[in-house]
């Protein structure tokens, strides 16, 4: 399952990108579809662990929402500072999990992703953070 | 009030909200800031601002969804990573370039 969760999930993706694109589910479509996804070259897939995956996409889902809030609080909130911050992966041997750390942190107006350090066991993150209040010392 | 009705002041609404995004996010472009802090009020314009729009627009024209949608999260996605590699970009002009000694 390990193994072949690579592969399944590139066709299932392809596939939906596929039927977005043509706005047909008749089932020659659909053939169509599978066809071209599975002759479209793909990368060297390592075996995914699937609980993994779903941790990293269900948080890279709730980043979007919190991105909003972030905005938000950027837009009326004081001025911020900016600040350098670091951040483990949570596994930086899979390049699809790398993939859905760095969208998840940069996708909120706070933090941006830039790059991997320390051998890629950490991402080195750019961040604002709510600066000091007017008139008072900072902390 | 109707149901469309309700959508169309809805996407009227979030079509507002895009581009209040917009605005506030490229204005700090024109200022003198940091290279970075400009990318973070990017963030909020490019993807938040122009996210809100195409929703807004999915409410107005329903027929059309699958196109919206695939442009909704090819934009979020693309967005997204191209501030990373803008980002990563600046990080390789900051670091002193490690060159070889001379022979």
């Amino acid at each position: 399952m390990r193994r072949l969760l690579p592969l399944l999930l590139t066709i299932a993706f392809r596939l939906a990108v596929w039927c977005l694109l043509t706005a047909d589910l008749s089932r020659l479509n659909l053939w169509i579809g599978l066809v071209v996804a599975l002759l479209l070259p793909r990368a060297r897939s390592r075996p995914l662990p699937l609980g993994e995956l779903l941790r990293a996409l269900g948080r890279s889902l709730l980043a979007v929402p919190q991105a909003y809030l972030e905005a938000l609080r950027l837009m009326v909130g004081r001025e911020p500072v900016e600040a350098e911050i670091s951040e483990a992966t949570t596994d930086g041997a899979i390049p699809l999990l790398v993939f859905l750390d760095v969208f998840r942190i940069t996708l909120t107006p706070f933090t941006i992703v830039l790059g991997l350090e320390d051998g890629g066991r950490r991402y080195r993150i750019h961040a604002l953070k709510p600066g000091p209040r007017h008139g008072g010392l900072t902390p | 009030m109707s149901l469309a009705a309700l959508a169309d002041h809805a996407s009227l609404l979030l079509l507002g909200a895009g581009l209040v995004f917009w605005f506030w996010g490229t204005w700090p472009l024109l200022e003198s800031r940091s290279y970075l802090s400009k990318l973070h009020a990017l963030s909020v314009a490019d993807t938040l601002g122009s996210a809100l729009m195409l929703l807004g627009l999915l409410l107005r024209i329903p027929g059309q969804w699958p196109l919206l949608v695939l442009a909704l999260v090819a934009l979020i996605l693309w967005n997204t990573i191209f501030g990373y590699v803008l980002a990563n970009c600046s990080l390789a002009s900051r670091l002193p370039v490690r060159r070889e000694p001379p022979p």
